[in-house]
């Protein structure tokens, strides 16, 4: 160990280990409702009647009604959302966080924010986002007076459990909170999680360039229409689909293929290119709609879908859009 | 007091449809079939014709006039007919404006009555708009802002020649699909066609805008911006589907507007979406409920 870095251990606090002056972004493994309840609403109340602020609760619906009855007396100072629609697709959820920060941030007042992003029905693809979402917490709200605080159910999967550690700086345990031993880089947790994408099967395949791209909103169109996708998902469908492929053009290399299969709840688009990612929290920022040049196709797309999945390597670009069906 | 004038009495104008044409040839031959009725009808009825060549020699115009006993020399000298270019008249200045356009048609009708005439009629080559001529991207703007500025103020008949040889099919889809009338070859349908609304100031959206269609989009936006009078009317019941920065431009115009508001009259589902996740673009625009 360098003399720098010991310097840096002693002196410097890590970013999110205690609510000091930057990010605080414990987890909380939970091992019932009682210690949910518990944990939760000490770190609410100690928001809202220690320190004044406001604070955000997205959590999935049936903890939401226990969590509101257990702090009903806090109502008016928190903002309550059920986490399987406010954040059905995690990629919307840094959006939202950033708005309420935004709005409530001062040096009076740290806005604190409750995500409960993974929970048993997601499926492998939404955690993997779920967990990608939390990572870029720490990126996103580097320096930041916010505290965020995550709830884990500690029946999920160890790999769960094991990413929360590398993800969150302090980790309660048994009602213990303890500085994580295997916290990381935010951006090298987010490379963890870029592994490659299943193999659809028999997929409808759309190559496109500027030319085509009618041609492949069409195609899109059409091809959810005859899946059964109800018109207003198809709107929102076609919409993240007429983003993405011009985005291909404009940004990947002008061109695309676009490929659309139907998956067991939903259909899938993947729109591939040769563009980059570059900016890991691209589109999990309201942007300015005037400027086409703060991710506003990315962010619409995570707006309207059910889970974007994104992947950037050598290869290029690769987007999976889904949309439940029926 | 008494009508003391003595200009003849205009001839009453054809259907208006009929008076701003788009008219597509693929060769000589259905070039001088257009040409020879048209001048003809004029000539017969007192208007006085003008043809404003852009890649054909004015002297080929005149043969061929000549060859099909029209008696193109004499009209000529006698003021009734009259061959130029587009280059010598309305594209002598720094760039192609369709503001300074509209100005001329108005003024080149009241020459033509004080000079006797009982009209106007015009012929415009115009495949210069395919020609990197500057300002040659507001082509679209200019055909669709004529209908309402000029043809429905003026009897004016003019017909635009589309040569299909010398204009890509995108951009003569695009052009020929923003007349309320055409002629000639069938044009395919554009992928987001523009056309002018009849009886107001405003334009027929339908099809599909994207990325692909940028290029639409902004003389649409510059029709928004640009247009005289008050309010603006964008019909857009056969739009399907529109992308944010299509939205975004349209209501970037209506913002620039100093008159008047745009209205949008049926807004499809995309455009009440993106609405919705955008509600600041809504400010200078009126969702009308109809």
């Amino acid at each position: 160990m360098t003399t720098h870095s010991r310097t840096t251990t002693y002196f410097r606090q890590p970013p999110g280990r205690g609510p000091g002056s930057g990010l605080f972004h414990p987890a909380l493994f939970y091992r019932s409702e009682a210690e949910y309840l518990d944990g939760v609403g000490r770190f609410v109340r100690t928001a809202v009647l220690g320190r004044g602020a406001q604070a955000l609760v997205v959590v999935p619906g049936p903890r939401l009604e226990a969590l509101r009855a257990h702090l009903e007396d806090l109502d008016g100072r928190v903002t309550w959302l059920d986490m399987t629609e406010a954040g059905r697709n995690p990629g919307r959820l840094l959006s939202l966080f950033r708005e309420f920060a935004d709005r409530h941030e001062s040096s009076e007042s740290r806005p604190s924010i409750v995500g409960e992003c993974v929970y048993a029905e997601r499926g492998p693809a939404g955690t993997v986002e779920a967990l990608r979402h939390q990572a870029l917490v720490n990126v996103a709200f580097a320096g930041r007076r916010v505290s965020v605080l995550t709830p884990y159910d500690v029946t999920l999967p160890e790999s769960v459990l094991e990413a929360a550690r590398r993800i969150h700086p302090v980790v309660t345990e048994d009602g213990v909170r303890r500085t994580s031993p295997d916290f990381a880089d935010p951006l090298d947790v987010c490379r963890s999680f870029d592994t490659p994408l299943p193999d659809p099967v028999d997929p409808l395949v759309v190559e496109f360039g500027e030319h085509e791209l009618a041609l492949a909103r069409g195609t899109a169109e059409d091809w959810a229409s005859r899946c059964g996708l109800p018109p207003a998902r198809r709107t929102d469908w076609l919409l993240a689909i007429g983003e993405a492929t011009g985005n291909s053009v404009r940004h990947g290399g002008g061109r695309g293929t676009l490929r659309m299969w139907r998956a067991e709840n939903s259909l899938v688009a993947e729109i591939r290119d040769d563009g980059q990612l570059t900016d890991p929290l691209v589109g999990r920022r309201r942007p300015d709609p005037r400027s086409p040049h703060g991710g506003r196709g990315v962010w619409i797309m995570h707006q309207l879908c059910d889970l974007v999945e994104m992947r950037t390597g050598p290869d290029g670009l690769v987007l999976r859009l889904h949309m439940a069906v029926g | 007091m008494a009508m003391t004038s003595t200009a003849p009495a205009p001839a009453p104008p054809t259907p208006q449809t009929d008076r701003h044409s788009s008219v597509v040839f693929s060769d000589d031959r259905e070039w001088a079939g257009h040409l020879v009725p048209f001048v003809r009808a004029g000539l017969e009825r007192g208007e006085q014709v003008q043809y404003f060549a852009a890649t054909t020699d004015p002297d080929r115009v005149r043969g061929v006039l000549a060859s099909a006993g029209v008696d193109a020399a004499r009209a000529e000298g006698e003021g009734r007919l009259v061959v130029t270019t587009a280059e010598r008249t309305y594209l002598s200045g720094p760039a192609f404006d369709p503001d300074a356009m509209m100005g001329l048609w108005h003024q080149a009708m009241d020459t033509a009555r004080a000079e006797g005439h009982r009209g106007l009629r015009a012929i415009g080559e115009m495949a210069w708009g395919a020609q990197g001529v500057a300002g040659a991207d507001r082509l679209l703007e200019y055909e669709l802002r004529l209908h309402h500025e000029v043809f429905e103020a003026l009897p004016l008949t003019a017909w635009c020649f589309y040569d299909s040889r010398l204009v890509p099919a995108p951009l003569l889809a695009q052009l020929a699909g923003a007349h309320v009338h055409h002629r000639g070859a069938p044009v395919a349908g554009p992928v987001l066609r523009l056309e002018p609304l009849p009886g107001r100031t405003g334009l027929r959206l339908s099809g599909s805008a994207g990325y692909d269609t940028r290029s639409a989009v902004r003389s649409a936006a510059a029709v928004v911006s640009g247009s005289p009078g008050g309010d603006v009317e964008l019909d857009l019941s056969g739009l399907r589907h529109l992308d944010i920065s299509s939205l975004a431009t349209l209501a970037e115009a209506a913002r620039r507007r100093s008159r008047g508001r745009l209205r949008l009259l049926h807004a499809p589902a995309p455009l009440r979406r993106l609405l919705g996740l955008f509600p600041e673009l809504g400010a200078a625009v009126e969702i009308a409920d109809r």
